[in-house]
This record gives structure tokens, C-alpha cells and sequence, in this order.
């Protein structure tokens, strides 16, 4: 017996409960019971009724550094952590977007370095301005970019490179991160989870 | 016992045999869940273990029930003191006692509710800690701070609960004004109770970027995210309702086991405010979910889609066919109220009650229309598309929103109409008022009705961000104008009709049952919703489930637990509040045995005070 039939002839049950109930049964709150099954029954009824869709998630990969043979490689990788792990596109955008909450960061590897694009990952702050719009020594305007480097992102020098390389990949630029500098340790040899993009 | 690392064992291992699930679940419950969560904390703690699980039983399975009924419990508490106060601050006002012991009255369902509320989110925490250490590590380590402040929320709303309960007799008088002052106080707690953990909830489908900073400030960016607001009036609305539906639902049963005249009275008049204070929420509730669904579109247009035209979709046609016969529900015992409690209304409002009633079925009939009708290649053909010629017309936002709109309108004017049943207006400008109100109701209709149709012709953007507004804006402006005016004409008027209350026929009480399992059960549904439109993460985009329940089930499967959580939920309620009255139960037999059979009889209400339980 498939799922939804079994779950139809609980259902059936359930409301024949309740009908036997009020047909049979005198006293209130019992009744109100009975009643409420039939309810609740005629709900999950219809519920079953119309088509069954269930959602199933993707598949996981795993980046595993043993595999990377190419510059290409790294891009795919960085890809998928730039919609996963890294979050970056819960506020960048690439190409225009008016839900962005970020600059968009389309081309954006042909216009920064690679050095320039990992500082920016790793230590935001370094080319804010300070703001001087008040009394007293100068502050730093709060960077709204996180430490992508540290908790709670935390991504590693391997995935901060492959991200590096997917954004000059998908600007139409050589991608300058070579397979050889991803490190052979003992942390980067352990396969890590990366989530499909959406 | 299962313990499940970071490796994921595969998506779809937990699918097969689910449906054994619905059986294994009850006799679980009924063995008693706390054994069985010992088994599950008897593991050692491993830093590496993201999931634990019983099999047989599953942990979503287990979380799902708890968090439930946590939730509809939670509800209940916190959407019954607001109309707790304003019901006694009508009281206090009028002078009308019956509307402090009605105040009196919901504070006692309340404080007996309060304690089990309290004891689920207990079980639930247990449940979070022990089945998904991984996420729970990751938000203590993001909420940390408001895990304290909801701490001392919970401390001043328990104290500030106790003082309001138990001081209600002995701050009748001279402290009045003090006993609303903390009626106040309470609200105050219970509305910041609600939002705290609704950042935490909100954060899981609407993640933001945290930067570096204090503990403070990291948890203070988490709490803002965007669905925060929207999730935060939406509940508060949706908790009045809830607890106007319950509270009637309980009137309802308890008029139906009425023993003399007097409680019948009591419980119809009861029933009545449950139902008004029902519809009076429910009527602004699509305006706040109208404003999440946008938020969450504005958010991520990829969730938007999987709740509204993926493998949700059909959710929401579940969702018109319980909000339509809520609607129904609530007018129709509006209509009972006009035939039977105002005698000789019933031929007057015959007609208008049976346009209300087609226009509302109608509406109905558009609002559960499929956008897209799941269909073979043959059938397909057959319809030209896979939208039907005609019915995919209705199906879509545009005539959705219409008929919401216009469903609205019809269940204000039913109010209205049982508002006016029975009076005869006095005034000189009587009926330039009631022109206006005729004019404004059916200009609006008729705007609603063209800003629908023409919605089918411009961009989406445009509809949804100008012309959806507007008709929301209509409605509201409606409601504003002839309320007033309403009861600006009714002050002046003369009662030709005595309301006669306790005259209900038994299916009055049926249908207050009925509005409250449809609240309950959308509240379930909506859940489901919320849960499964992050799809397979624990939070959207940020972290993933890897564990064996990472699909979202089907919806029949999901149905049956929510009407299971329903039932129980319903079961619990009960409970509690036939303990909550046996006291006082036991009180009236004894003040009847006494020799004081006309005041005794007075059952539950109140607490009791003699001098409260004067008949008005």
C-alpha cells in the first residue's frame, strides 16, 4: 500500500470516528470531538486530494583538492561556494539587481587585483575612509562586508582562491589562480561540503 | 539512537515508510516523550555530531509536534491578554461589570495556559539541543544575548502575570488604575516575548551578513533581518485571532453543556465577543501576510517562488479553502446571531445575508483556483495550455487579491449589519449617513473590482507594488470611515429589539468550534509553509540540513500531522481548561448545596468573587 493510501484510509477512519460519534454518542463535548475529527479528517482528505509534490534537496558535492586538475576546476568550485558556503550572494549581485543589497559584482575581476580582491575578503576595513563627521578622533565607518575568512562564514585559503578565480572567470578574464597554489594540508585534503546554488 | 555526523547519509533515506509514521507517533506519545528523550540525550556530547535522531520515530517528526503545539499554545498566551485588557478597560469605562468577569475570565484560561506553554518550549529546547546540536551551536553563538533577554522577559512576564491574576479582586477599587497599569505591563512583556524568539525563527529564512563586532552587536544585526517586522506584526495579529477563535470555541462548548438559562446567557454573550475579537483581527491579517510575501519576495525572489509557484503552490489553494470557510464560518454566525438573538430581524436581512453568502461563495470559488492545473499532455491538449481557458483567468495574484479584498468588505458589512440589527436610527443626518456609508461601500467595491481587472494588464511590478496597495488601502478605508460613522448613528439610536442572548440554536456552538479548529489549522499549515520555503537549509543559504529529513514531505503527508497537532493541541486546550474550571465547578455545587442555588449556579466565571457574579 502506497503512503497516500494509507494515509486515505486513516483519513476514512478518522471521519467514520467521528460520524459513529455523533450518530451514536449523547454526550456534548464528546460529540464536539467527533465533530472536530470529522473536520480535521475532511482536511487531510482534500489535502491528499490534490497532486503530491515533495521537495527533495540536491545532491552534495565535495571539494576535494585531490581533484582539482585545472584553472577551470578552481572556477566551478569557487562558484558554488560564492552561492553557498561563502553567502556572498545573500547581498552581491551579479549583474544589476534591485534586491541587492551590495555592489554588484559583475566584472568586477577585471577591474581588482587578485592581491586586491583577497585583502578585501580577508580584512574589509583596510581601504575604508574614515569618517570624520563628528567631534573627536576619527572612526571607522562599520563595515557592513564580513571577515569572510573568519567565523561565521570561515572560509579557508583554498575556497577564498577558488571564489578569486570564479570571479575572474566569469568576467572574461585569465583566471591567475593557479591548481598548484591550492595547499596540500592535512585541514584542505579533508573533503568539504558545498551546497548546490540555488 | 542515531548520531550523525557532517557526512550526509542521503536526502531521500527517510522517505520510505513515512506514512507508518502517523501510527508509530501516537504510541509514542501515548508511552510519554520524556523516556524517550533521555534515550536520545544518553549520548555522549561529540563536537563532531551534527544530528541525532530515534529511528522509527525521526527527530523532525518529534520537533515538529513539540514545536507546534509549543507555538499554538504560545500564541494563545500571548494574543489573550491584549483583549483580556481591553475588555476590562471597557469595563472599567462602562461601568459594566460583565465585562470585567469577562476579562476575569480569559485571564484564567490564560494563567492555566501559561504554564504548559512554558513547559513545551522547555521540552522543545531539549529536543533542539539534542537533535541538532550543530545548528543550535550556531545560533546560541549569534543570539546569544537574546537568549538572556528572553530569559528576563519570561521572569518579569510571569511575575507581572501573577500580580495581574491575583491582585484582580484586591485591586478592584482605589487600585483599578493600577491593575490596568499592569494589564499594560503585560502586554508590554508578551509582545517583546514574541518578537525575540521570532528573530531567531526570521534568521533561519532571512539570513543577513554578520560582521565582526560585539556579541551585542552581532546579535543585534542577526535580529534585524528583513522578515523580522513583517513576521512580528503578522503574528501579533494572528495570535488576537487565535485567541479569539479558542476563547470562543470554549463559550461555544460550554454553551452547548449549559444546564440553566443563566449560563447559557453567559456563554452565547461569550461566544459572540470571542467571534467579534476573531473576525475584528482577522480582517487586517491578509493586509500583514500580503506584506510578508513581499518582503520575502524583495528578500529572495528564488523562496518567493518556491512558496508561491513551486512545489508549494498548492499549499495556498489549502490555504483559500480554510481562510474561505473561516470566512464563512464567522459570518455565518454573525447571521445566526441577527435571526435568532434579534427576534423579527430574520425576513429584514434574509435577502442581504443570501447576497453576502453567494457573493462570498464566488469569491471563494476564485480564490481556490489553480494558477496552473497539474495536467497530462492529453489533457493538456484538450484545455489548449496547461492553464484552462477559463479558469486560469482566476487563478492568478490579480484576481486573488480581489476577491480577498472583496471577501474582507462582505465580512466588515456583516458586522456592520448585526451592529445596526435591531435599532432604529434617530438622527437628523441618518440618512445622508447611511447614503455615504451605502456610497463609500460601493464605490470601494467597485474600484477593488477595477484595479483587479486592470491588474491584468500591466507589468507585475506595477500591480504589486501600486495597485495591490491601493486596494488594500480601500478596504482600510472603509473600515475607518464607516465604523465611526456606525457608531456615531448608533449612539442616538433607539433600540426597537432587545438583543436576546441564550436563544442560540446548537450549531451556533458548532461553528465557533469550527473558526477555531480553521485558525489552529492554518496556523499549522502556515508553519509547514514558513519551514519548507527554506527548502533544504536550516538557514537559507547559510547552512545546510545534511541530515536524512533535508526534503520537505508532500502535503498530504504534512496535512495529516497537522491536523494530528490540531487534534492534540484541541485535546490539550480542553484539558487544561476543564482543570482551570473544575474549582470552580466544585465552588458553585457547593454554594448550590448551600442554599444558594441562583447565584451558585453560575459556574467557572471569574474566579468566583460573589460580588462580580451579580447578574447585570
Amino acid at each position: 500500500m502506497s503512503e497516500v493510501a494509507l494515509l486515505q484510509v486513516i483519513g476514512l477512519c478518522v471521519i467514520g470516528t467521528g460520524v459513529s460519534i455523533l450518530l451514536f454518542v449523547k454526550a456534548r463535548f464528546v460529540r464536539v470531538v467527533g465533530f472536530v475529527m470529522i473536520v480535521l479528517g475532511l482536511f487531510s482528505m482534500t489535502a491528499l486530494g490534490v497532486p503530491q509534490m515533495a521537495s527533495l534537496p540536491p545532491a552534495e558535492e565535495k571539494f576535494d583538492v585531490a581533484n582539482i586538475k585545472t584553472a577551470s576546476d578552481m572556477a566551478a568550485i569557487g562558484q558554488k561556494i560564492f552561492f553557498s558556503k561563502g553567502q556572498c550572494a545573500l547581498c552581491h549581485s551579479i549583474g544589476p539587481s534591485e534586491s541587492a543589497r551590495c555592489p554588484d559584482l559583475k566584472g568586477i575581476g577585471a577591474k581588482l587585483s587578485r592581491e586586491f580582491i583577497f585583502e578585501s575578503l580577508t580584512q574589509p576595513q583596510a581601504y575604508i575612509y574614515l569618517d570624520y563627521r563628528h567631534e573627536g578622533p576619527p572612526k571607522e565607518y562599520p563595515a557592513r562586508m564580513p571577515y569572510i575568512n573568519k567565523n561565521p562564514i570561515g572560509l579557508s585559503k583554498n575556497e577564498i582562491l577558488s571564489v578569486i578565480a570564479f570571479l575572474q572567470q566569469m568576467s572574461g578574464e585569465p583566471i591567475t589562480v593557479s591548481p598548484e597554489e591550492i595547499t596540500q594540508t592535512a585541514q584542505a585534503t579533508t573533503p568539504v561540503a558545498i551546497a548546490h546554488a540555488q | 539512537m542515531m548520531n550523525q555526523g557532517d557526512d550526509p547519509t542521503g536526502g531521500t533515506a527517510g522517505e520510505q515508510g513515512r506514512g507508518a509514521w502517523l501510527a508509530g507517533l501516537l504510541v509514542f506519545l501515548a508511552l510519554g516523550v520524556m523516556p524517550l528523550v533521555g534515550l536520545a540525550q544518553d549520548v555522549p556530547a561529540a563536537s563532531a555530531t551534527a544530528y541525532r535522531d530515534i529511528p522509527g520515530l525521526g527527530s523532525r517528526n518529534m520537533v515538529w509536534v513539540v514545536a507546534q503545539l509549543h507555538l499554538l499554545l504560545a500564541g494563545f498566551v500571548l494574543g489573550v491578554p491584549i483583549f483580556a485588557w481591553l475588555c476590562e478597560i471597557v469595563g472599567w469605562k462602562t461601568g459594566e461589570k460583565r465585562y470585567d468577569k469577562l476579562a476575569k475570565e480569559f485571564t484564567k484560561l490564560l494563567t492555566s495556559s501559561y504554564a504548559t506553554t512554558a513547559l513545551f518550549g522547555g521540552i522543545l529546547l531539549f529536543l533542539l539541543i539534542g537533535f541538532y546540536p550543530k545548528l543550535m551551536n550556531y545560533l546560541a553563538d549569534v543570539f546569544f544575548p537574546s537568549f538572556i533577554v528572553y530569559c528576563l522577559l519570561f521572569l518579569v512576564e510571569t511575575a507581572t502575570l501573577y500580580l495581574y491574576w491575583y491582585g484582580w479582586d484586591a485591586m478592584q477599587d482605589s487600585k483599578k488604575g493600577l491593575h490596568l497599569f499592569l494589564g499594560f505591563l503585560l502586554n508590554v512583556f508578551a509582545f517583546f516575548i514574541m518578537i525575540v524568539p521570532n528573530s531567531w525563527a526570521t534568521f533561519q529564512a532571512s539570513p543577513v551578513v554578520i560582521s565582526e563586532g560585539t556579541d551585542l552587536q552581532r546579535a543585534w544585526a542577526a535580529t534585524w533581518n528583513p522578515t523580522w517586522w513583517p513576521v512580528n506584526i503578522h503574528r501579533l495579529i494572528a495570535n488576537v485571532v487565535l485567541g479569539g477563535y479558542i476563547c470562543g470555541a470554549y463559550a461555544g462548548i460550554r454553551y452547548l453543556s449549559a444546564k440553566n438559562e443563566e449560563e447559557r446567557e453567559h456563554y452565547d454573550w461569550m461566544g459572540y465577543v470571542g467571534n467579534f475579537i476573531g473576525v475584528f483581527g482577522l480582517l487586517p491579517l491578509p493586509f500583514a501576510g500580503y506584506w510578508l510575501m513581499r518582503e520575502i519576495y524583495q528578500y529572495n525572489q528564488q523562496m518567493g517562488i518556491t512558496l508561491m509557484g513551486g512545489f508549494l503552490s498548492w499549499l495556498f489553494i489549502l490555504q483559500a479553502m480554510l481562510i474561505g470557510v473561516l470566512f464563512l464560518g464567522s459570518n455565518y454566525y454573525f447571521w445566526l446571531g441577527i435571526t435568532h438573538r434579534i427576534p423579527g430581524s430574520e425576513v429584514k436581512y434574509r435577502k442581504p445575508m443570501m447576497a453576502m453568502l453567494i457573493i462570498l461563495l464566488l469569491c471563494l470559488g476564485v480564490w481556490m483556483t489553480p494558477h496552473s492545473l497539474v495536467a497530462s499532455l492529453e489533457e493538456a491538449r484538450k484545455m489548449g495550455g496547461t492553464h484552462h481557458p477559463l479558469l486560469g483567468v482566476f487563478g492568478v495574484m490579480s484576481a486573488k487579491m480581489t476577491v480577498a479584498n472583496l471577501m474582507i468588505l462582505v465580512t466588515f458589512m456583516s458586522f456592520i449589519m448585526y451592529w445596526r440589527a435591531g435599532k432604529e436610527e434617530t438622527a437628523t443626518w441618518a440618512k445622508v449617513a447611511r447614503s455615504l456609508m451605502g456610497g463609500v461601500l460601493g464605490v470601494a467595491a467597485i474600484v477593488v473590482i477595477v484595479l483587479g481587472v486592470w491588474g491584468y494588464f500591466v507589468p507585475a511590478i506595477v500591480r504589486i507594488n501600486y495597485f495591490s496597495v491601493a486596494q488594500v488601502l480601500i478596504v482600510l478605508f472603509v473600515m475607518l470611515t464607516i465604523t465611526p460613522l456606525t457608531a456615531l448613528l448608533l449612539r442616538s439610536a433607539k433600540t426597537t429589539t432587545e438583543m436576546v442572548w441564550g436563544k442560540m440554536p446548537p450549531r451556533a456552538g458548532y461553528a465557533l468550534v469550527l473558526n477555531a479548529v480553521m485558525v489552529i489549522l492554518l496556523m499549522t499549515l502556515m508553519g509547514y509553509a514558513r519551514s519548507s520555503s527554506r527548502v533544504h537549509w536550516h538557514i537559507y543559504g547559510v547552512m545546510r540540513d545534511s541530515s536524512q529529513y533535508a526534503y520537505s514531505p508532500a502535503l498530504g503527508y504534512a496535512a495529516a500531522f497537522m491536523s494530528l497537532n490540531t487534534f492534540l493541541f484541541c485535546m490539550l486546550v480542553a484539558f487544561i481548561f476543564w482543570v482551570a474550571t473544575m474549582g470552580d465547578k466544585a465552588k458553585a455545587n457547593d454554594a448550590g448545596g448551600k442554599g444558594h442555588g441562583a447565584q451558585g449556579t453560575l459556574p467557572a466565571m471569574a474566579g468566583g468573587a460573589p460580588a462580580l457574579d451579580e447578574r447585570k
